[in-house]
Protein backbone atom coordinates (compact mmCIF):
# COMPACT_ATOMS: atom_id res chain seq x y z
CA UNK A 1 0.00 0.00 0.00
CA UNK A 2 1.05 3.40 -0.81
CA UNK A 3 -0.14 6.38 1.29
CA UNK A 4 0.47 9.55 0.22
CA UNK A 5 -0.45 13.16 2.05
CA UNK A 6 -3.13 15.03 0.07
CA UNK A 7 -5.20 17.73 1.60
CA UNK A 8 -7.48 18.14 -1.29
CA UNK A 9 -11.15 16.12 -1.64
CA UNK A 10 -10.78 13.45 -4.13
CA UNK A 11 -10.96 14.53 -7.44
CA UNK A 12 -10.23 12.20 -10.11
CA UNK A 13 -13.17 9.44 -9.29
CA UNK A 14 -15.85 8.15 -11.48
CA UNK A 15 -19.14 10.05 -10.40
CA UNK A 16 -21.06 6.44 -9.29
CA UNK A 17 -20.56 6.92 -5.98
CA UNK A 18 -22.09 10.29 -5.82
CA UNK A 19 -24.84 8.93 -8.01
CA UNK A 20 -25.94 6.23 -5.46
CA UNK A 21 -24.98 8.16 -2.41
CA UNK A 22 -28.05 10.43 -3.41
CA UNK A 23 -29.81 7.61 -4.61
CA UNK A 24 -29.39 6.86 -1.32
CA UNK A 25 -30.10 9.62 0.59
CA UNK A 26 -33.30 10.27 -1.33
CA UNK A 27 -34.37 6.69 -0.02
CA UNK A 28 -33.22 7.17 3.64
CA UNK A 29 -34.42 10.44 3.75
CA UNK A 30 -38.02 9.40 2.31
CA UNK A 31 -38.74 6.64 4.85
CA UNK A 32 -37.44 8.63 7.80
CA UNK A 33 -40.48 11.16 6.91
CA UNK A 34 -42.86 8.49 6.51
CA UNK A 35 -41.74 6.48 9.85
CA UNK A 36 -41.80 9.46 11.83
CA UNK A 37 -45.47 11.16 10.41
CA UNK A 38 -46.17 7.27 10.77
CA UNK A 39 -45.23 7.34 14.47
CA UNK A 40 -46.35 10.76 15.02
CA UNK A 41 -50.33 10.70 14.20
CA UNK A 42 -50.03 7.09 16.07
CA UNK A 43 -49.04 9.10 19.40
CA UNK A 44 -51.38 11.91 18.36
CA UNK A 45 -54.28 9.08 18.46
CA UNK A 46 -57.27 9.55 16.44
CA UNK A 47 -55.40 7.84 12.84
CA UNK A 48 -55.71 4.08 14.16
CA UNK A 49 -55.39 3.58 10.10
CA UNK A 50 -53.39 6.47 8.86
CA UNK A 51 -49.93 5.49 11.11
CA UNK A 52 -49.86 2.57 10.46
CA UNK A 53 -49.99 2.93 6.50
CA UNK A 54 -47.48 5.94 6.51
CA UNK A 55 -45.46 3.31 8.54
CA UNK A 56 -45.85 0.38 6.27
CA UNK A 57 -45.18 2.90 3.13
CA UNK A 58 -42.20 4.27 4.99
CA UNK A 59 -40.60 1.04 5.23
CA UNK A 60 -42.12 0.03 2.04
CA UNK A 61 -39.86 2.97 0.95
CA UNK A 62 -36.29 1.87 2.61
CA UNK A 63 -37.24 -1.98 1.18
CA UNK A 64 -36.78 -0.63 -2.71
CA UNK A 65 -34.09 1.42 -1.83
CA UNK A 66 -31.14 -1.11 -2.00
CA UNK A 67 -32.87 -2.84 -4.99
CA UNK A 68 -33.02 0.57 -6.82
CA UNK A 69 -28.90 0.64 -5.88
CA UNK A 70 -28.08 -2.40 -7.79
CA UNK A 71 -30.14 -1.38 -10.79
CA UNK A 72 -28.95 2.11 -10.77
CA UNK A 73 -25.49 0.84 -10.50
CA UNK A 74 -25.90 -1.40 -13.43
CA UNK A 75 -27.72 1.36 -15.64
CA UNK A 76 -24.30 3.81 -14.64
CA UNK A 77 -21.74 0.75 -15.78
CA UNK A 78 -23.78 0.22 -18.79
CA UNK A 79 -23.21 3.74 -19.86
CA UNK A 80 -19.47 3.63 -18.72
CA UNK A 81 -19.79 0.26 -21.28
CA UNK A 82 -18.08 -1.69 -18.05
CA UNK A 83 -20.21 -4.76 -19.39
CA UNK A 84 -18.39 -6.97 -16.88
CA UNK A 85 -19.85 -5.12 -14.17
CA UNK A 86 -22.93 -4.89 -15.69
CA UNK A 87 -23.17 -8.33 -15.82
CA UNK A 88 -22.70 -8.33 -11.95
CA UNK A 89 -25.52 -6.02 -11.12
CA UNK A 90 -27.80 -8.40 -13.77
CA UNK A 91 -26.48 -11.55 -11.54
CA UNK A 92 -27.45 -10.05 -8.65
CA UNK A 93 -30.80 -8.93 -9.39
CA UNK A 94 -32.01 -12.07 -11.01
CA UNK A 95 -30.49 -14.37 -7.41
CA UNK A 96 -32.70 -11.41 -5.31
CA UNK A 97 -35.65 -11.99 -7.44
CA UNK A 98 -35.48 -15.80 -7.62
CA UNK A 99 -35.05 -15.37 -3.82
CA UNK A 100 -38.23 -13.53 -3.26
CA UNK A 101 -40.25 -16.02 -5.61
CA UNK A 102 -38.83 -18.62 -3.80
CA UNK A 103 -40.12 -17.40 -0.64
CA UNK A 104 -37.27 -18.10 2.23
CA UNK A 105 -36.17 -15.28 4.21
CA UNK A 106 -32.43 -14.68 4.79
CA UNK A 107 -31.45 -12.43 7.41
CA UNK A 108 -28.15 -11.21 8.95
CA UNK B 1 -32.33 0.77 21.72
CA UNK B 2 -32.54 0.93 18.37
CA UNK B 3 -30.03 4.09 17.95
CA UNK B 4 -27.57 2.05 19.78
CA UNK B 5 -28.13 -0.95 17.61
CA UNK B 6 -27.52 1.63 14.57
CA UNK B 7 -24.66 3.02 15.81
CA UNK B 8 -22.90 -0.33 16.24
CA UNK B 9 -24.14 -1.87 13.00
CA UNK B 10 -23.10 1.17 10.70
CA UNK B 11 -19.66 1.63 12.37
CA UNK B 12 -18.56 -1.88 12.54
CA UNK B 13 -20.28 -2.93 9.19
CA UNK B 14 -22.46 -5.80 10.77
CA UNK B 15 -26.69 -5.60 10.47
CA UNK B 16 -26.84 -5.52 14.33
CA UNK B 17 -29.44 -8.09 14.09
CA UNK B 18 -27.35 -9.37 17.25
CA UNK B 19 -28.41 -6.79 19.09
CA UNK B 20 -31.89 -6.14 18.08
CA UNK B 21 -33.19 -10.29 17.62
CA UNK B 22 -32.80 -10.85 21.67
CA UNK B 23 -33.90 -6.84 22.71
CA UNK B 24 -37.20 -7.43 21.06
CA UNK B 25 -37.82 -10.91 22.06
CA UNK B 26 -36.56 -10.63 25.64
CA UNK B 27 -36.63 -7.02 26.63
CA UNK B 28 -40.45 -6.50 25.06
CA UNK B 29 -41.78 -10.00 24.16
CA UNK B 30 -42.19 -9.40 20.94
CA UNK B 31 -42.47 -12.95 18.93
CA UNK B 32 -39.28 -14.71 17.30
CA UNK B 33 -40.54 -14.60 13.55
CA UNK B 34 -41.85 -10.53 14.10
CA UNK B 35 -38.32 -9.76 15.87
CA UNK B 36 -36.58 -11.25 13.03
CA UNK B 37 -38.65 -9.84 10.38
CA UNK B 38 -37.88 -6.25 12.01
CA UNK B 39 -34.35 -6.89 12.54
CA UNK B 40 -34.24 -7.45 8.76
CA UNK B 41 -35.30 -4.75 7.75
CA UNK B 42 -33.06 -3.03 10.31
CA UNK B 43 -30.46 -4.12 8.49
CA UNK B 44 -31.43 -2.34 5.26
CA UNK B 45 -31.29 1.18 7.42
CA UNK B 46 -28.38 0.54 8.45
CA UNK B 47 -26.97 -0.19 5.11
CA UNK B 48 -29.05 2.90 3.65
CA UNK B 49 -28.42 5.47 6.15
CA UNK B 50 -24.50 5.04 6.84
CA UNK B 51 -24.08 4.11 2.90
CA UNK B 52 -23.79 7.98 1.95
CA UNK B 53 -21.35 9.14 4.10
CA UNK B 54 -19.17 6.08 3.56
CA UNK B 55 -19.58 6.79 -0.21
CA UNK B 56 -19.12 10.21 -0.08
CA UNK B 57 -15.41 9.64 1.30
CA UNK B 58 -14.99 6.92 -0.63
CA UNK B 59 -14.61 4.32 1.80
CA UNK B 60 -16.93 2.25 -0.02
CA UNK B 61 -15.29 0.46 -2.85
CA UNK B 62 -18.40 -0.18 -5.09
CA UNK B 63 -16.77 -2.48 -7.87
CA UNK B 64 -15.33 -4.96 -4.93
CA UNK B 65 -19.17 -4.52 -3.53
CA UNK B 66 -20.26 -5.87 -6.57
CA UNK B 67 -18.14 -8.28 -7.52
CA UNK B 68 -18.80 -9.83 -3.84
CA UNK B 69 -22.59 -8.86 -3.93
CA UNK B 70 -22.93 -12.25 -6.43
CA UNK B 71 -21.00 -14.18 -4.08
CA UNK B 72 -23.42 -13.03 -1.19
CA UNK B 73 -26.82 -13.27 -3.12
CA UNK B 74 -26.29 -16.02 -5.15
CA UNK B 75 -25.01 -17.78 -1.85
CA UNK B 76 -28.14 -17.01 0.11
CA UNK B 77 -29.96 -18.54 -2.79
CA UNK B 78 -28.92 -21.31 -2.65
CA UNK B 79 -28.29 -21.79 1.18
CA UNK B 80 -32.54 -21.02 1.23
CA UNK B 81 -33.00 -23.99 -1.38
CA UNK B 82 -30.57 -26.79 0.74
CA UNK B 83 -31.55 -25.56 3.81
CA UNK B 84 -34.06 -28.36 4.60
CA UNK B 85 -31.27 -31.00 3.85
CA UNK B 86 -28.20 -29.99 5.64
CA UNK B 87 -27.41 -30.78 9.55
CA UNK B 88 -28.27 -27.17 11.28
CA UNK B 89 -25.91 -28.16 13.97
CA UNK B 90 -22.75 -29.06 12.13
CA UNK B 91 -23.48 -25.67 10.21
CA UNK B 92 -23.50 -23.47 13.44
CA UNK B 93 -20.18 -25.82 14.69
CA UNK B 94 -18.70 -25.10 11.15
CA UNK B 95 -18.90 -21.68 11.13
CA UNK B 96 -18.62 -21.11 15.23
CA UNK B 97 -15.04 -22.29 14.44
CA UNK B 98 -14.47 -20.36 11.37
CA UNK B 99 -15.31 -17.31 12.98
CA UNK B 100 -12.99 -18.02 16.27
CA UNK B 101 -10.12 -18.38 13.64
CA UNK B 102 -10.76 -14.89 12.02
CA UNK B 103 -11.20 -13.35 15.29
CA UNK B 104 -8.01 -14.43 16.58
CA UNK B 105 -6.61 -13.77 13.08
CA UNK B 106 -8.09 -9.66 14.15
CA UNK B 107 -6.80 -9.59 17.55
CA UNK B 108 -3.12 -10.90 16.02
CA UNK B 109 -3.65 -7.77 13.30
CA UNK B 110 -4.71 -5.34 16.47
CA UNK B 111 -2.52 -2.71 16.38
CA UNK B 112 -1.98 -2.10 12.36
CA UNK B 113 -3.84 0.70 11.15
CA UNK B 114 -3.53 -0.36 7.77
CA UNK B 115 -2.22 -3.21 6.10
CA UNK B 116 1.27 -3.29 4.24
CA UNK B 117 2.52 -3.51 0.60
CA UNK B 118 -0.61 -5.76 -1.19
CA UNK B 119 0.11 -7.04 -4.36
CA UNK B 120 -2.71 -7.22 -6.59
CA UNK B 121 -3.89 -10.54 -8.07
CA UNK B 122 -4.32 -10.41 -11.94
CA UNK B 123 -8.30 -10.77 -11.51
CA UNK B 124 -8.12 -7.83 -9.07
CA UNK B 125 -6.62 -5.77 -11.79
CA UNK B 126 -8.55 -6.72 -14.56
CA UNK B 127 -11.38 -5.64 -12.53
CA UNK B 128 -9.82 -2.47 -11.67
CA UNK B 129 -10.67 -3.13 -7.80
CA UNK B 130 -8.09 -1.03 -6.41
CA UNK B 131 -9.41 1.90 -4.09
CA UNK B 132 -8.54 4.85 -2.74
CA UNK B 133 -10.08 7.33 0.06
CA UNK B 134 -9.20 9.99 2.09
CA UNK B 135 -8.70 9.36 6.37
CA UNK B 136 -9.96 11.60 8.27
CA UNK B 137 -8.58 10.53 11.20
CA UNK B 138 -4.95 9.84 9.82
CA UNK B 139 -5.33 12.99 7.71
CA UNK B 140 -4.06 11.31 4.31
CA UNK B 141 -5.45 9.64 1.28
CA UNK B 142 -4.72 5.80 1.59
CA UNK B 143 -4.79 3.95 -1.66
CA UNK B 144 -4.80 0.44 -1.45
CA UNK B 145 -4.88 -2.57 -3.66
CA UNK B 146 -7.36 -5.70 -3.87
CA UNK B 147 -5.75 -9.26 -3.68
CA UNK B 148 -7.12 -13.20 -3.39
CA UNK B 149 -10.52 -11.91 -5.50
CA UNK B 150 -11.85 -15.89 -6.27
CA UNK B 151 -11.15 -16.78 -2.62
CA UNK B 152 -12.68 -13.54 -1.09
CA UNK B 153 -16.03 -14.66 -3.63
CA UNK B 154 -15.49 -18.07 -2.78
CA UNK B 155 -16.08 -16.83 0.68
CA UNK B 156 -18.89 -14.47 0.32
CA UNK B 157 -20.95 -16.98 -1.49
CA UNK B 158 -20.43 -19.37 1.66
CA UNK B 159 -21.33 -15.61 4.10
CA UNK B 160 -24.59 -15.64 1.95
CA UNK B 161 -25.30 -18.90 2.36
CA UNK B 162 -24.88 -18.97 6.27
CA UNK B 163 -27.33 -16.23 6.08
CA UNK B 164 -29.88 -17.69 4.00
CA UNK B 165 -29.18 -21.39 6.16
CA UNK B 166 -29.08 -19.94 9.75
CA UNK B 167 -30.57 -16.65 9.47
CA UNK B 168 -27.45 -15.00 11.27
CA UNK B 169 -23.84 -13.47 10.41
CA UNK B 170 -24.76 -11.53 7.11
CA UNK B 171 -21.81 -8.68 8.13
CA UNK B 172 -19.40 -10.73 10.60
CA UNK B 173 -18.16 -12.86 7.89
CA UNK B 174 -17.50 -9.64 5.20
CA UNK B 175 -15.64 -7.87 6.97
CA UNK B 176 -12.99 -10.26 8.17
CA UNK B 177 -13.26 -12.01 4.56
CA UNK B 178 -12.22 -8.13 2.85
CA UNK B 179 -9.86 -7.29 5.71
CA UNK B 180 -8.21 -11.03 6.29
CA UNK B 181 -8.27 -12.58 2.95
CA UNK B 182 -8.77 -9.66 0.17
CA UNK B 183 -6.19 -7.28 2.42
CA UNK B 184 -8.04 -4.53 1.99
CA UNK B 185 -7.86 -1.56 4.71
CA UNK B 186 -9.98 -2.32 7.93
CA UNK B 187 -12.24 0.87 7.19
CA UNK B 188 -12.72 -0.14 3.63
CA UNK B 189 -13.64 -3.25 5.07
CA UNK B 190 -16.49 -2.33 7.22
CA UNK B 191 -17.61 0.67 4.91
CA UNK B 192 -18.33 -2.03 1.91
CA UNK B 193 -19.59 -4.75 4.03
CA UNK B 194 -22.24 -2.34 5.32
CA UNK B 195 -22.43 -1.34 1.61
CA UNK B 196 -23.63 -4.60 0.72
CA UNK B 197 -25.74 -5.67 3.59
CA UNK B 198 -28.61 -4.04 2.73
CA UNK B 199 -28.92 -5.76 -0.52
CA UNK B 200 -29.23 -9.39 0.40
CA UNK B 201 -31.46 -8.18 3.37
CA UNK B 202 -33.65 -6.63 0.92
CA UNK B 203 -34.71 -9.45 -0.59
CA UNK B 204 -35.37 -11.44 2.85
CA UNK B 205 -37.82 -8.35 3.95
CA UNK B 206 -39.80 -8.55 1.16
CA UNK B 207 -40.49 -12.22 1.86
CA UNK B 208 -40.97 -11.19 5.40
CA UNK B 209 -43.15 -8.60 4.22
CA UNK B 210 -45.51 -10.48 2.01
CA UNK B 211 -45.60 -13.57 4.83
CA UNK B 212 -46.50 -10.65 7.21
CA UNK B 213 -44.01 -10.61 9.63
CA UNK B 214 -43.61 -7.33 9.27
CA UNK B 215 -45.62 -5.73 11.62
CA UNK B 216 -45.51 -1.77 11.48
CA UNK B 217 -45.97 -1.05 15.23
CA UNK B 218 -42.84 -2.94 16.32
CA UNK B 219 -40.79 -2.40 12.87
CA UNK B 220 -41.48 1.49 12.50
CA UNK B 221 -39.71 2.13 15.85
CA UNK B 222 -36.98 0.24 15.92
CA UNK B 223 -36.33 0.91 11.89
CA UNK B 224 -36.46 4.38 12.42
CA UNK B 225 -34.07 4.31 15.12
CA UNK B 226 -31.46 2.69 13.67
CA UNK B 227 -31.89 4.67 10.26
CA UNK B 228 -30.92 7.45 12.82
CA UNK B 229 -27.98 6.09 14.69
CA UNK B 230 -26.29 4.33 11.01
CA UNK B 231 -26.38 8.14 10.25
CA UNK B 232 -24.55 9.10 13.73
CA UNK B 233 -22.72 6.31 13.55
CA UNK B 234 -21.21 6.72 10.40
CA UNK B 235 -19.94 10.19 11.12
CA UNK B 236 -18.39 9.04 13.67
CA UNK B 237 -16.73 6.01 12.20
CA UNK B 238 -14.64 7.71 9.51
CA UNK B 239 -12.71 10.25 12.14
CA UNK B 240 -12.49 6.29 14.33
CA UNK B 241 -8.72 4.94 14.38
CA UNK B 242 -9.19 1.62 12.54
CA UNK B 243 -7.40 0.37 16.11
CA UNK B 244 -10.51 1.48 18.05
CA UNK B 245 -12.93 -0.63 15.25
CA UNK B 246 -11.20 -3.29 15.76
CA UNK B 247 -11.04 -3.60 19.40
CA UNK B 248 -15.25 -3.39 19.02
CA UNK B 249 -15.31 -5.70 16.48
CA UNK B 250 -13.19 -8.08 18.32
CA UNK B 251 -15.50 -8.78 21.18
CA UNK B 252 -18.71 -9.38 18.97
CA UNK B 253 -16.79 -11.46 16.67
CA UNK B 254 -15.74 -14.31 19.61
CA UNK B 255 -19.65 -13.88 21.13
CA UNK B 256 -20.92 -14.52 18.13
CA UNK B 257 -18.39 -17.49 17.55
CA UNK B 258 -19.07 -18.95 21.06
CA UNK B 259 -22.84 -18.71 20.85
CA UNK B 260 -22.86 -20.11 17.51
CA UNK B 261 -20.77 -23.30 19.19
CA UNK B 262 -23.21 -22.83 21.82
CA UNK B 263 -26.26 -23.61 19.88
CA UNK B 264 -24.48 -26.09 17.37
CA UNK B 265 -23.19 -27.95 20.64
CA UNK B 266 -26.81 -28.18 22.42
CA UNK B 267 -28.87 -28.69 19.29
Amino acid sequence: MTTETHREEPAKHEAIELVLARLLRIGSIIAAALLAAGIGAMLLGGHAVVGPRLITAGLLALMATPIMRVVVAGLIFTRDRDWRFAFFCVVVLCSLVAGVLLGHGHGG
Amino acid sequence: MAIGAGVIGSVLGLGGGIVIVPALTILFGVQMRTAVAASTVSIIATSTGAAVAYLRDRLTNTRVAMWLEMGTSLGALSGALIAGYLHQRFLYIMFGLLLAYSGYNMFRTRKAELPGEVVPDRLSRKLNLAGSYYDRMLGQRVEYQVTRTIPGLIIMYFSGAAAGLLGIGAGIFKVPAMDQVMRMPFKASTATSNFMIGVTAASGAVVYFARGDVKPLVAGPVVLGVLVGAVVGARLMVRMKTSTIRKLFIPLIVYTAIEMIYRGVRG
